[in-house]
């Protein structure tokens, strides 16, 4: 896993450089000037446009005029025509040094015909018009559509055939990347939908197929063309996939490194985005880019604060943000806003194999716990502690009382039986174990020759728990104790239970075998009894045991 | 004949004890039974006997801290456990025999015939013998050991560096345990065979046994051809 993600963080890296290195320009552009009416004179290139003005008005979708200067800074080679390419609002005629070199849609007829052109359009310079040295862009168009948005967004001179090459490359280069989160986003959705609580998976898989989106919808622009009338469409699926991206992102950091008041924060963290979402600006990009700062302060303090708390990987994720944050000081918006929603989602997917890793190992553990528990049950029956010293004594009984051997030999048949019947199950009713714990101490009389006693209070027969708990606290209390005044031990099992938990308390009255009260040190028998209650309640339970003035007193909680 | 079991299952103490008294008879003196470590200990140091019979594993307590104290004393001990595979180590310790439960009458006949007959253990080979030096328990390894001299109740062991130390067991216990490297060549001596370098044979009769470190011990005339088969 770890691998992976290096090489993808070093392909990422490459793409960028790639993008980055872009040649000197062979331009100079500046300022565009505009004046509302139609004359073709204004499309000379020498004409005197002092009294333009460098912003105008418009409320219909009437012809105006806009003028750019533009020095060539070297001249192209030979066979080899300059391109120009423009991001411009409107239907407009394209005119370079007065020369008509373009057309895009039909302006002053907007009205009346269907809309036709694109946002961006490109169009070929002819050689000629090339030399280095000062040139004209006159560009006669109409804005029915947005009359606001007069002006010249984008404009880009070079070789033609690198103009629109160049951009097909990125686009394809974008598109593997948008693939990649793509299958993504599946595997983890059928991961999801295997284990419907593993619900960072699905925020993982709806925060890449977002992203897969987002990478789409930008540079759809590259092979479709859209009509600037339609634009706002696309910004508008842009600005919701940003929102979905930069709340989900923090809420994803959220689940791996949980805080304190985390339901709160995330709320008002919505609601921040959604007043960012919702105020309208001038400036479009302006509203993703609060959105992507608020969604990388907000992941910024929720991993800080896992790595506070030490929770394994927040440090790579801190870094990779860190990264991020550094990628957005050298490139522009656009890319680092890529490079770092990748970088964030590729860390989100190292943090999940964490997870998944933990998860196998933990399970992997309980398996091998499970089989461990289910043999030591087994062994109780054939250690030799309990086996020699019940057939030694067995034997004895059928010698000298064979009437009673048979008794003897009957209840170790039966206490054979119980175990058989438990022997592989993680829960079983709780009259089972005291059917055993009472076989046993039939057999624990002809062995001992003590009189052992047995009471319940509270007992719901039908309420689970797992197997011979009981039956070895009972163990534990006929090896260390020894009988009261007429040969008796007396064991007591009482059920309690309220709302918050179940409580069995095991108590034993004896005398002590040892003189001090002190604990007794942890032994196979509690070993046992607390990998039991892991397996079947996790962390959810609690048992004591302690010597009391009148003998033992074991305590088992189980938390509801 | 002194006996005492130490064992926390009733039926199975009745069971020795009621055997004890059939293959001993008359000869039986008095036979105890105790079911806590605490109580034997107790009762060892304030009453002598001949025989323990003790079981390994009691109320739950690892019997090993008994049986260091029981093979320190002048007493033979006798293992009765469940537990067979810590049968070698017992032997190391230095006990008389081993009985696996379950036991029937023949096998617990065995192991009492090894103490009243003063038949050796045979190929158990034992590592350890425990002596008691101011109120503790030490364990002595036998390949320190050179030579034991006989004092009364008491033996003295003579040591590989020279020191001397005191058991509480007779000489023919010891040799009981001892018997697959050391050898009695006097009434009052029991010597490890690896450690004797020759045999001087001296005017009248007389035959000292040389050992490696220099030191001489008498040789019993009529042990001498019983050695001279044995080991030249």
């Amino acid at each position: 896993m770890h691998m992976k993600s290096w090489r993808n963080f070093f392909w990422v890296g490459s793409m960028l450089l790639v993008t980055s290195c872009s040649q000197h320009p062979v331009f100079k552009q500046y300022d565009p000037v505009f004046q509302p009416g139609d004359q073709q004179e204004w499309a000379a290139k020498n004409r005197n446009d002092q009294d333009w003005k460098k912003k105008i008005a418009l409320t219909d979708g009437r012809v105006f005029w806009s003028r750019t200067k533009i020095d060539i800074l070297e001249a192209p080679e030979s066979l080899h025509p300059y391109g120009i390419r423009l991001h411009v609002y409107g239907e407009y005629e394209v005119f370079w040094d007065g020369v008509f070199i373009g057309k895009n849609g039909n302006p002053g007829q907007e009205a009346m015909l269907a809309p036709e052109g694109k946002m961006w359009a490109t169009f070929i310079i002819p050689t000629h018009l090339t030399e280095k040295g000062e040139h004209l862009l006159a560009i006669r168009s109409s804005l029915h559509y947005f009359p606001d948005h007069v002006g010249i967004f984008g404009l880009e001179i070079d070789y033609y055939d690198d103009i629109l090459t160049d951009r097909l490359i990125e686009t394809s280069y974008m598109h593997i990347f948008a693939g990649a989160f793509l299958i993504a986003s599946f595997y983890f959705l059928f991961l999801f939908l295997s284990d419907k609580k593993e619900y960072p998976m699905l925020v993982f898989s709806i925060s890449c197929f977002l992203f897969f989106i987002l990478i789409l919808t930008e540079f759809i622009k590259a092979y479709v063309p859209i009509h600037y009338s339609l634009h706002h469409i696309r910004l508008q699926v842009i600005g919701i996939l940003m929102f979905g991206i930069s709340f989900l992102i923090p809420f994803y950091f959220s689940m791996q490194f949980p805080y304190p008041k985390r339901k709160l924060c995330l709320i008002i963290y919505a609601g921040i985005l959604l007043l960012i979402f919702l105020i309208k600006y001038d400036f479009f990009d302006f509203t993703a880019r609060i959105m992507a700062l608020s969604m990388c302060v907000f992941s910024f303090g929720i991993v800080v604060f896992g790595a506070y708390k030490r929770i394994r990987g927040a440090r790579l994720v801190l870094l990779t943000l860190l990264l991020c944050v550094l990628i957005n000081f050298v490139t522009s918006f656009d890319k680092s806003l890529y490079a770092g929603f990748g970088l964030i989602l590729l860390s989100m997917l190292y943090l999940l194999s964490l997870r998944i890793k933990e998860q196998r190992l933990a399970y992997e553990n309980s398996l091998v716990q499970s089989t461990r528990l289910r043999l030591e049950l087994l062994k109780k029956n054939i250690q030799p502690h309990f086996l020699m010293n019940t057939l030694t004594s067995l034997i004895d009984w059928v010698e000298e009382s064979p009437k009673k051997g048979v008794l003897f030999i009957e209840a170790l048949a039966k206490e054979f039986d119980l175990f058989n019947q438990i022997e592989n199950q993680t829960l079983i009713p709780v009259s089972q174990e005291i059917a055993l714990c009472r076989t046993h101490l039939e057999i624990m009389e002809y062995r001992k020759e003590i009189n052992y006693s047995w009471e319940e209070e509270g007992i719901d027969p039908e309420q689970k728990i797992p197997p011979g708990i009981l039956h070895t606290l009972l163990e534990n209390g006929i090896t260390h104790s020894l009988p009261l005044e007429g040969n008796n031990i007396k064991f007591k099992l009482i059920f309690e239970s309220n709302a918050h938990y179940k409580c069995y308390k095991f108590l034993t009255f004896s005398r002590g075998v040892r003189q001090t009260t002190s604990n007794r040190e942890e032994g196979t028998g509690i070993k046992y009894i607390k990998a039991r209650l892991n397996e079947s309640y996790h962390s959810k339970w609690d048992f004591t045991s302690e010597a009391t003035a009148y003998g033992w007193k074991n305590n088992i909680k189980i938390y509801c | 004949m002194n006996i005492l079991i130490i064992e926390d299952e009733s039926r199975i103490a009745k069971r020795i004890a009621r055997m004890a008294h059939d293959i001993f008879g008359n000869a039986l003196q008095s036979i105890k039974h105790i079911n806590t470590l605490h109580e034997a200990l107790k009762f060892i140091q304030n009453n002598s006997m001949d025989l323990v019979l003790l079981d390994l594993n009691l109320n739950g307590d690892n019997g090993f801290d008994i049986l260091t104290t029981a093979v320190s004393e002048s007493f033979h001990t006798i293992i009765v456990s469940a537990y067979k595979d810590q049968a070698i180590t017992a032997f190391e310790y230095g006990v008389l025999d081993f009985v696996p439960k379950p036991f029937n009458r023949d096998r617990l006949e065995q192991a009492f015939n090894r103490a009243i007959a003063k038949e050796k253990t045979g190929t158990h080979k034992i590592k350890l013998l425990a002596i008691k030096k101011r109120g503790r328990i030490r364990l002595i390894p036998i390949e320190n050991l050179l030579f034991i001299k006989g004092a009364g109740a008491y033996t003295e062991l003579f040591l590989a560096d020279g020191t001397k130390e005191l058991h509480d067991k007779s000489l023919e216990k010891l040799e009981q345990l001892l018997s697959h490297s050391f050898e009695r060549i006097h009434k009052s001596y029991l010597v490890k065979m690896s450690e004797v370098k020759e045999i001087i044979v001296k005017s009248g009769s007389k035959y000292m046994a040389e050992l490696k470190n220099g030191e001489r011990i008498p040789i019993g005339r009529t042990k001498y051809k019983d050695i001279k088969a044995r080991w030249l």
